[in-house]
């Protein structure tokens, strides 16, 4: 006998599961916690590593790549707490990778947790890890179309990041047609141009991050 | 290319629900709601699925991929509409007050099992 039955169940149930445990921990302990998606060389590590040296807070970061330990290297010796995840091959983190690595964590000592996910504009973007927000960073020699290219991510972002700003002047790049298409895919997102290696632009970024610790803490 | 993992994780909730009904011989149909905002290539979706239900009661079932629209919701003055693309203005008032309330599903609707006495 062939019977239908209705399941009704998101085919991430499982590791939603894991998100919602996440987002409850970081909620009951006032930490904000930040998921950098980009482009592989887009310059999120060089961004942490320059937010790690200015910022008064106190931070953790968990790094997805491909493979190696490289990016962890880095942020371990700017002084900052680091689980490296090796998703051998997948191109992207799921909550559950992340959940693990929590546990080699020192939450008690920490104000903000952020995850820089495997370099990829597409597929980190469909996953939630129990962030409060995503932060997408494009750089500028990327070009100016990437957010009408990926909408996604530039959609749901909670800020966007500009980075290696001061490569403008070398490289033939439409700062009105970037922002214009920001605006129109995420009219509400703050929106950050840097250029980490000279810690321009950082401290707006830090007073961004400042701004949502408060208003976590006082939602509390 | 996530849809492997998607399917891994498609594959975990099936089994697990073969696992409570003994008397469930083999799946013949399997129907998807994936939402419009989505990035879901169909072919590949289906393609992991042939491979990863290999030697499982879900080996030869068809996986039925089926789209939700979008749909938003403006904030501030209640409009709600089925945008064909991203949309992030009201075309009501202008409000930038916009939630996306369906097109981002991705669940599993039904399935259609062949039942034994068990």
């Amino acid at each position: 006998m062939v019977k239908r039955v209705e399941i009704r169940q998101s085919v991430m149930a499982a590791d939603e599961r894991h998100a919602r445990a996440i987002r409850k921990e970081m909620g009951r302990r006032s930490i904000v916690m930040l998921n950098l998606i980009g482009s592989p060389g887009a310059g999120k590590t060089t961004l942490l590593e320059a937010t790690l040296r200015k910022a008064s807070f106190r931070c953790a970061v968990i790094e997805g790549d491909v493979a190696t330990s490289r990016d962890a290297e880095r942020i371990a010796a700017a002084g900052a707490p680091v689980v490296q995840i090796n998703t051998k091959g997948g191109c992207h983190l799921e909550a559950h990778l992340v959940a693990k690595a929590l546990e080699s964590l020192p939450l008690d000592e920490i104000d903000v947790l952020f995850v820089e996910n495997v370099g990829n504009l597409v597929c980190p973007a469909e996953f939630d890890l129990g962030e409060d927000g995503k932060i997408a960073v494009s750089s500028v020699p990327e070009g100016a179309d990437k957010p009408l290219k990926y909408p996604h991510l530039f959609h749901q972002a909670l800020a966007v990041i500009l980075t290696k700003a001061d490569l403008k002047p070398h490289v033939a790049f439409d700062d009105a047609l970037f922002w214009n298409d920001v605006t129109g895919l995420n009219p509400k997102a703050p929106r950050l141009e840097v250029a980490s290696t000279r810690g321009e632009g950082i401290g707006d970024w830090i007073s961004l991050v400042e701004m949502w610790l408060r208003s976590k803490g006082e939602g509390r | 290319m996530h849809e492997m993992s998607l399917v891994e994780a498609l594959m975990e909730a099936l089994l697990e629900a073969f696992e409570k009904h003994p008397n469930w011989l083999r799946a013949r149909r399997v129907e998807l709601h994936v939402g419009r905002l989505r990035q879901v290539v169909p072919e590949a979706m289906i393609f992991c699925f042939d491979v990863a239900s290999r030697g499982t009661p879900l080996e030869g079932a068809c996986l039925d991929l089926v789209e939700i629209p979008l749909e938003a919701f403006c904030e501030a003055c209640g409009h709600r509409w089925g945008p064909e693309d991203l949309v992030f203005f009201c075309p009501a008032c202008g409000s930038v007050d916009v939630e996306t309330v369906a097109g981002m599903d991705l669940d599993i609707a039904s399935m259609e099992v062949e039942e034994g006495d068990g």
